[in-house]
C-alpha cells in the first residue's frame, strides 16, 4: 500500500465513505462514483473475487451472515485487491431483502488510512527482524560458550600432561642421581679395595723373592717349583689390581694429565725398547713404521705409551704367525692416528662391540692359553677419551685386527693451561693475583672460568714447587690450595706459608674432597671448603679476604687529550687508578683487557660513536656489566638521552666535572649496576 | 472477546495465554509461559501447543471479524517475544553436521510457522539459517551461493503462494540442481500431488514434522531405528 495508490488519491480531500449494493453472492448490483474510483470495480463484479488472496473467506462469511440477518452493527475489516495492491477497507453491511436469490445487501464502506496499515506492516516486519537478530545473538553466545568449554577442557588436558611430564622428569632426575651415586660408590670401592690389596701382595712378592734367593737357607727342587707358582700367581694378581686401580681412576676422571712436548720418533724408539721382551716368538714380527712428517706432540706421553703397550701386548697374544705393525700418521685436522694391526685370529663381528666392556673376553683357544685381566681394552679406551680422542676397532675374523687410536696432537686442556700459564706471567693491571695450587688441569681451568671478570687473576701452580716459585715472583691476594695434591707435603706447604713472615698475611683457602677442616684450621688456613665448590661462594670468600687491598680501575675513553688529563687530575689521590683510551676502538680493547670497574665515555668522538662503543661492550659477556658513565659537553637530544639512559649507568655533563660530582656519579653507577657498591673509601 | 474456540491439541493454559495476548498484556503472556516452564512443560511443547494454537485462533478471530488487523499484529508481536524467550531454553541435540536453509516464499508474509520449524530443526541438531518472510528468488540464490546447505526448507501456506513457491524452487535449482527441498505449510497439504510435480518433499503442517522429514531424507531416522532395534 503506498500513498500514491489510485484509491487513496481518488478520495483525497473527499469523504472516505462509499456505498454499494450487492446480492447474496456478493455480486455488485449498484455502486456510487466513489466506490468505483476507490475499489476499481463495476456492476456485475464479485466483491468476494476481489478480496485479497487468503481473505476471500472473510468476505464470504460477511455475506453469509447478511443472508442470515445475523449481522451486528460493527464494521468488518476486509482486504481487497486493487490494482494488484491490498487495500484495507471497513464495511458496514445491512440486509435489505433476506430471502433467496433476491436477497440484497447494502454496504457502506470506508478506507482505513493507508499509512496506518503500512505502519502496522512495517512494525511487524521489524519485529520479525529483531526476533531473528535475537536468535543470532543467542546462537553466537552458545557457540562462544561451547568454545570456551572446549578450551577449558583442552587446558585441563594440557595441565595433566604437563604434570605427567614434570613427574616423569623428576623421576628420571632421581634415577640419574642414584645411578651416578651407585657408579661413584663402585668406583671408590674398587679403588680402595685395589689399593688395600697392593700392600699384602707386595709383601707376598717380596717374601717369595727372598725365599727364592735362598737368603734363609736352601730350598728343595719341589719347594722352588712351588714358590715359583706362588710368585706367578701373585704377579698376575698384582697386574689385575693395577689395571683395576687405573680403570677406577680414569672413571672417576681423577687421573691427572701430565703433558709435555715430545717427538714421535723418540716415542716410538722407547716404546720399541719397552715392548721387545714381549715379542719373543720368532714366527711373529713386531714392526714399528718410522714416523714420517709427524710434528712434535704435546700430550701425556705416559698415557699414550700405556695405551699402545696394551694394544701391542694384545695383538701379540692373539697372533700366532705373521706380524704386528705399529704406525703413526698426522691428519689434516691436526689429529694423529696411531694404528696397531696384526695378522692374528681376528674378532668375530658379533663380539667387536663388546671387547671394550670390562672383564669381557672373547671365547677362543688362544684366550685360554694367554690369561689376561680383561681390563686392558676398557682402560685403553678410557685413557683415549682422557687424551681427547677415541679408540676404534676394525677386524676380520681369521685375518687380523686393527686398533686405531685417534687423538689431537696438542691436548686441548694442555693448550688452554699453557695459555693460562702464559697469561699469569704478567698480572693484568687492576687485577689481584690468586695463586691456585692444583695439579688437575680441568679444575685449574674451572677456577679461571669462575674468576673471569671478577677482578681476580689465576696464577696457576701445578705442583708445590711451582707454587713456591710463584710466591717468590708475586705476592698473591690469596692462595687456593688443593690439599690432595701431594698428601703430607701439601700440609707442610700450608704450614710453611703461614710460618713465613713474608707470606703469613696471605689468606689461604684449603680445598679438599674429605673433611679435614680442623687440621686445615690448625695449620692456619683462613677458609676451608669441600669439593665441589660453587662460584658464588668462592668469589665471596676471595672478596671478603682480599677486599681490603682492592684497587679500582677507571677507563676514560675520550679523543680530547685535555679532557682525559682533567679526569686524571680530578681523580688523583682517589681510590681510582685511571687508564686512558684516545678513541672508541682502543677503549673497547682496553676494556676487554683490563676489565675496569667503571668506564667514562665521551659522547662525541670522531670515529666510533658512544652508541657503537656501548653496543660493543654489551656484546662481550666479560664487559657487559661494567658500569658506563657518559660524560659530555653536548646538549643531548631527547631521543639520544632516552637511549643513553637505557644503556649507560649515568650521564655527566663535562662542564660540571668536579671531584665530588665525579666520585658521587661513579658510586651511583656502581650501585646501579649492583657491583661492589660499598667498596673502598669513595669520599673525596 | 472471550467466546473463541481452541484447537483440541492446545494446552490447558492456552486460553489464559490467548486472553493475555489479545489484551495486549505481554507480561501476563510471559507469566503464563514462565509458569508452564516452572511446572515442567518443555519449551518445545509450549511452542507447539501454546503459541501455535493461539496464533491460529488469532487468525480465525480476524476472519470472524472479531479483531482488527492492528490487534492481530500486536498479538503476533507478543508471540514473537515469547518465542524469543523460549528460544534460549530449547533442549538441543548434539550437532549432527548438517545444515538447513529456511525461507518463506515470495509473498508469504507470515513467518511464524517457518520460524518455529527452524527452531525445531535446531533442537534436532541441524545448523540452521533462517531468512524470514517474503524472500525474493534473487535473495534466495544469493544465500545459497554464499553457503550451500544440506537441505532447503520453504514455507508457503496459501494457494495464492503457489507462484512464489514455483519461483523459489526454480531459483534454487539454478544454483543447486540436486539440493533436496522440503516444503511446509498448508499449501501442499491440500494438494499432495503437487509435491511430486514440483520434485520436492512435503511435510505436515506441524513444526516438529519438518525436523522429522529432514532427518528422514538424510537417512538419520533409519539409522536411529536400527540403533533402537539393535539395542
Amino acid at each position: 500500500m503506498s500513498e500514491h495508490s489510485p484509491a487513496a488519491s481518488a478520495f483525497r480531500g473527499h469523504s472516505r465513505e462509499f456505498q454499494l449494493l450487492c446480492d447474496g453472492a456478493s455480486t455488485i448490483l449498484w455502486l456510487d462514483e466513489r466506490a468505483q474510483k476507490a475499489l476499481h470495480v463495476a456492476v456485475g463484479d464479485s466483491l468476494r473475487a476481489r478480496a485479497a488472496p487468503g481473505t476471500q473467506d472473510k468476505v464470504h462469511r460477511l455475506f453469509m451472515q447478511a443472508e442470515a440477518s445475523t449481522l451486528g452493527s460493527e464494521a468488518w475489516e476486509v482486504v481487497l485487491e486493487v490494482s494488484g495492491q491490498p487495500l484495507v477497507v471497513a464495511l458496514y453491511a445491512s440486509t435489505l431483502i433476506e430471502h433467496g436469490a433476491d436477497s440484497k445487501v447494502a454496504i457502506t464502506g470506508s478506507l482505513v488510512p493507508s499509512d496506518y496499515g503500512a505502519a502496522l506492516g512495517q512494525v511487524s516486519a521489524n519485529l520479525s527482524e529483531m526476533a531473528t537478530l535475537h536468535r543470532e545473538t543467542d546462537r553466537q553466545q552458545r557457540e562462544l560458550l561451547r568454545r570456551h568449554e572446549e578450551l577449558v577442557r583442552l587446558h585441563a588436558q594440557l595441565q595433566e600432561s604437563y604434570r605427567g611430564v614434570v613427574a616423569l622428569h623428576h623421576e628420571i632426575g632421581e634415577k640419574d642421581d642414584s645411578l651416578r651415586r651407585a657408579s661413584e660408590i663402585k668406583t671408590r670401592l674398587v679403588a680402595n679395595v685395589s689399593h688395600e690389596f697392593r700392600t699384602p701382595l707386595n709383601s707376598i712378592l717380596g717374601l717369595t723373592k727372598l725365599l727364592l734367593s735362598r737368603a734363609d737357607g736352601d730350598l728343595t727342587d719341589e719347594q722352588e717349583t712351588q714358590l715359583n707358582f706362588v710368585r706367578q700367581s701373585a704377579e698376575s694378581l698384582y697386574a689385575l689390581v693395577n689395571d683395576m686401580l687405573d680403570l677406577s681412576k680414569t672413571e672417576a676422571e681423577r687421573v691427572a694429565l701430565r703433558t709435555h712436548t715430545f717427538a714421535a720418533d723418540n716415542f716410538f724408539t722407547s716404546l720399541r725398547g719397552m715392548l721387545r721382551p714381549l715379542a719373543n716368538d720368532p714366527a711373529v714380527e713386531l714392526h714399528f713404521e718410522p714416523p714420517v712428517g709427524v710434528a712434535d706432540l704435546d700430550t701425556d706421553e705416559g698415557k699414550l705409551a700405556q695405551i699402545l703397550r696394551n694394544l701391542v701386548a694384545n695383538a701379540l697374544k692373539f697372533t700366532e704367525r705373521g706380524e704386528v705393525r705399529v704406525s703413526i700418521q698426522q691428519n689434516a685436522d691436526d689429529t694423529l692416528s696411531l694404528c696397531v694391526s696384526d695378522t692374528g685370529i681376528g674378532i668375530p663381528y658379533a663380539e667387536q662391540k663388546r671387547v671394550f666392556e670390562e672383564f669381557y673376553q672373547a671365547d677362543n683357544p688362544l684366550q685360554r692359553v694367554h690369561k689376561g685381566t680383561g681390563l686392558g681394552l676398557t682402560l685403553s679406551q678410557n685413557l683415549a677419551v682422557r687424551l681427547g680422542g677415541s679408540l676404534e676397532l676394525v677386524s676380520e675374523p681369521g685375518h687380523g685386527s686393527t686398533f686405531t687410536l685417534k687423538i689431537p696432537r696438542y691436548h686441548p686442556e694442555a693448550r688452554e693451561v699453557a695459555a693460562l700459564v702464559e697469561r699469569s706471567q704478567v698480572v693484568a693491571p687492576g687485577h689481584q693475583p690468586v695463586l691456585v695450587v692444583e695439579d688437575d688441569r680441568q679444575t685449574l681451568l674451572l677456577y679461571e672460568k669462575y674468576l673471569r671478570g671478577s677482578g681476580f687473576q689465576v696464577i696457576p701452580a701445578r705442583s708445590l714447587d711451582e707454587a713456591r716459585a710463584a710466591l717468590k715472583r708475586v705476592k698473591p691476594a690469596a692462595v687456593v690450595l688443593d690439599i690432595m695434591l701431594d698428601g703430607e707435603a701439601s700440609w707442610s706447604f700450608l704450614h710453611d706459608l703461614k710460618a713465613n713472615e713474608a707470606t703469613r698475611d696471605v689468606p689461604a683457602l684449603v680445598v679438599t674432597v674429605t673433611n679435614r677442616e680442623e687440621r686445615a684450621r690448625a695449620l692456619g688456613a683462613d677458609e676451608f671448603f669441600m669439593k665441589p665448590m660453587e662460584r658464588e661462594w668462592l668469589l665471596n670468600k676471595l672478596k671478603a679476604m682480599a677486599g681490603r687491598q682492592e684497587l679500582n680501575t677507571l677507563l676514560v675513553i675520550d679523543d680530547d687529550k685535555v679532557a682525559r688529563y682533567l679526569v686524571k687530575k680530578t681523580l688523583a689521590d682517589s681510590p681510582y687508578r685511571v687508564i686512558e683510551a684516545a678513541d672508541g676502538n682502543e677503549g673497547v680493547l682496553l676494556a676487554k683487557k683490563h676489565l675496569p670497574d667503571v668506564i667514562f665515555l665521551d659522547f662525541v668522538m670522531p670515529e666510533m660513536s658512544a652508541f657503537d662503543v656501548l653496543d660493543e661492550l654489551k656484546r662481550d659477556p666479560a664487559t657487559r656489566n661494567i658500569p658506563v658513565v657518559i660524560y659530555t659537553s653536548k646538549n643531548l637530544a631527547e631521543e639520544e638521552r632516552r637511549r643513553l639512559e637505557q644503556e649507560a649507568s649515568a650521564i655527566l655533563p663535562k662542564q660540571s666535572l668536579s671531584r665530588e660530582i665525579a666520585i658521587a656519579r661513579i658510586r651511583e653507577a656502581l650501585e646501579k649496576a649492583g657491583i661492589r657498591g660499598a667498596k673502598g673509601d669513595l669520599s673525596p | 472477546m472471550s467466546a473463541f474456540e481452541l484447537p483440541t491439541s492446545a494446552l490447558p493454559r492456552t486460553e489464559a495465554y490467548l486472553r493475555a495476548v489479545l489484551a495486549n498484556d505481554s507480561r501476563a503472556a510471559l507469566r503464563v509461559v514462565e509458569d508452564e516452564l516452572a511446572a515442567g512443560t518443555s519449551a518445545a511443547l509450549l511452542q507447539l501447543f501454546l503459541v501455535v494454537p493461539a496464533q491460529h485462533e488469532i487468525g480465525r478471530l480476524w476472519q470472524d471479524n472479531q479483531i482488527t488487523v492492528a490487534q492481530e499484529h500486536l498479538a503476533t508481536a507478543i508471540s514473537q517475544l515469547v518465542l524469543s524467550r523460549l528460544y534460549s531454553r530449547l533442549p538441543r541435540a548434539e550437532a549432527n553436521g548438517f545444515s538447513v536453509l529456511v525461507a518463506c516464499v515470495e509473498g508469504e508474509q507470515h513467518d511464524m510457522g517457518a520460524r518455529i520449524g527452524a527452531d525445531f530443526l535446531e533442537m534436532a541438531g541441524f545448523d540452521v539459517r533462517f531468512l524470514g518472510a517474503n524472500v525474493q528468488p534473487a535473495k534466495l540464490i544469493e544465500a545459497l551461493q554464499g553457503h550451500l546447505p544440506t537441505l532447503l526448507a520453504l514455507s508457503a501456506s496459501l494457494h495464492f503462494h503457489l507462484s512464489g513457491l514455483r519461483a523459489a524452487i526454480a531459483a534454487a535449482r539454478t544454483v543447486a540442481p540436486l539440493l533436496p527441498i522440503v516444503v511446509g505449510g498448508a499449501l501442499l497439504q491440500t494438494a499432495p500431488r503437487l509435491a511430486d510435480e514440483l520434485g520436492v518433499k512435503a511435510f505436515g503442517a506441524r513444526a516438529d514434522e519438518l525436523a522429522f522429514t529432514c532427518r528422514q531424507l538424510l537417512g538419520l531416522e533409519a539409522a536411529r531405528a536400527r540403533e533402537v532395534e539393535s539395542a
